[in-house]
């Protein structure tokens, strides 16, 4: 893995922080109300275990299941952000402003554009698995056996 | 009865119909890996009529394919059996289907659009690997990868 020396200085910065917060003796809450401040992307997973961006560090037993549900239910876990149903809720303005385009959809925005998928790729370089589609210029109509 | 749990749930979307009742469409999102090693997602419908994952025919490009009909080709017959279409068949393209990487055949196929769905996800080799329920009403189907 490559990593600029910028991230490094990061994550040289950030290591010494985590080694004094795991042994403080601050709240779960606490710790990660400053890990925002921060600017450090997390997540708690449903056994309570606190997953941190850049170095994926499992502090196992963070907080209690129970805990965790009450903080999950606060703040979303990666991954987790519905594309396909911010596509079917706003598929009138979608269509409306990209009818006829092949579309990347990220963290519910369309995040890129092209009238071909190639072009299309070009422009998604990098991002993590952004949902593709087609979007017609009108509305398709059509029955189905789901339709009823 | 044996019993049967499932670790997923997916549920179905709504696609509102511009001149008719909404449709509840199962839609499966699948990851590919494009041949310049973008992870892409992909949404599909949950077919069990349809044997094969297929996807629109004008997909090829991040399958690493010159063209769409460059494979194995094959007529099957629609839902209805009154009209055939002609597909393009290629085997072993890796997806990742409900946390799992499966090697599986996909057909290329001339569709009519949907902007929520760019193919079928088929029978052959993901359906068993998975355990399905399918609840209509609850416009929800129950996965589990420990059928």
């Amino acid at each position: 893995m490559n990593v600029s020396k910028d991230r490094f200085e990061q994550i040289g910065y950030l290591k010494p922080f985590f080694e004094s917060v795991t042994t403080g003796a601050k709240c779960p809450e606490e710790i990660l109300r400053t890990l925002s401040k921060y600017g450090i992307d997390w997540y708690v997973t449903e056994k309570g275990t606190l997953m941190i961006r850049y170095w994926q560090i499992g502090a196992e037993g963070f907080v209690s299941p129970e805990r965790a549900a009450m903080i999950r239910s606060t703040k979303e876990s990666p991954g987790q952000a519905d594309e396909l149903d911010w596509l079917s809720k706003n598929l009138q303005n979608v269509r409306s402003e990209f009818g006829n385009n092949w579309i990347a959809v990220c963290n519910n925005a369309v995040v890129a554009a092209a009238p071909n998928l190639p072009d299309l790729m070009n422009r998604v370089t990098g991002l993590d698995r952004p949902l593709v589609t087609f979007i017609p210029a009108e509305p398709v109509v059509w029955t189905f056996t789901y339709a009823h | 009865m044996p019993i049967k749990d499932f670790e997923r749930v997916v549920r179905f979307y709504e696609y509102q119909n511009p001149h008719g009742p909404s449709m509840w469409l199962p839609l499966v999102g699948v990851t590919l890996v494009t041949p310049s090693s973008n992870r892409i997602d992909l949404s599909l419908l949950f077919d069990t009529g349809a044997s094969f994952t297929t996807l629109r025919a004008d997909l090829y490009p991040i399958l690493g394919l010159h063209s769409w009909d460059q494979g194995q080709p094959t007529d099957i017959a629609t839902a209805g059996g009154a009209n055939t279409v002609r597909v393009y068949q290629y085997d072993d393209f890796r997806l990742e289907v409900f946390g799992k990487v499966i090697e599986c055949p996909i057909q290329l196929a001339q569709m009519p659009p949907n902007p929520l769905f760019v193919g079928l996800l088929g029978r052959h080799t993901i359906f068993n690997e998975f355990g399905f329920g399918f609840w209509e009403s609850l416009h929800e189907l129950y996965v589990t990868a420990n059928p």
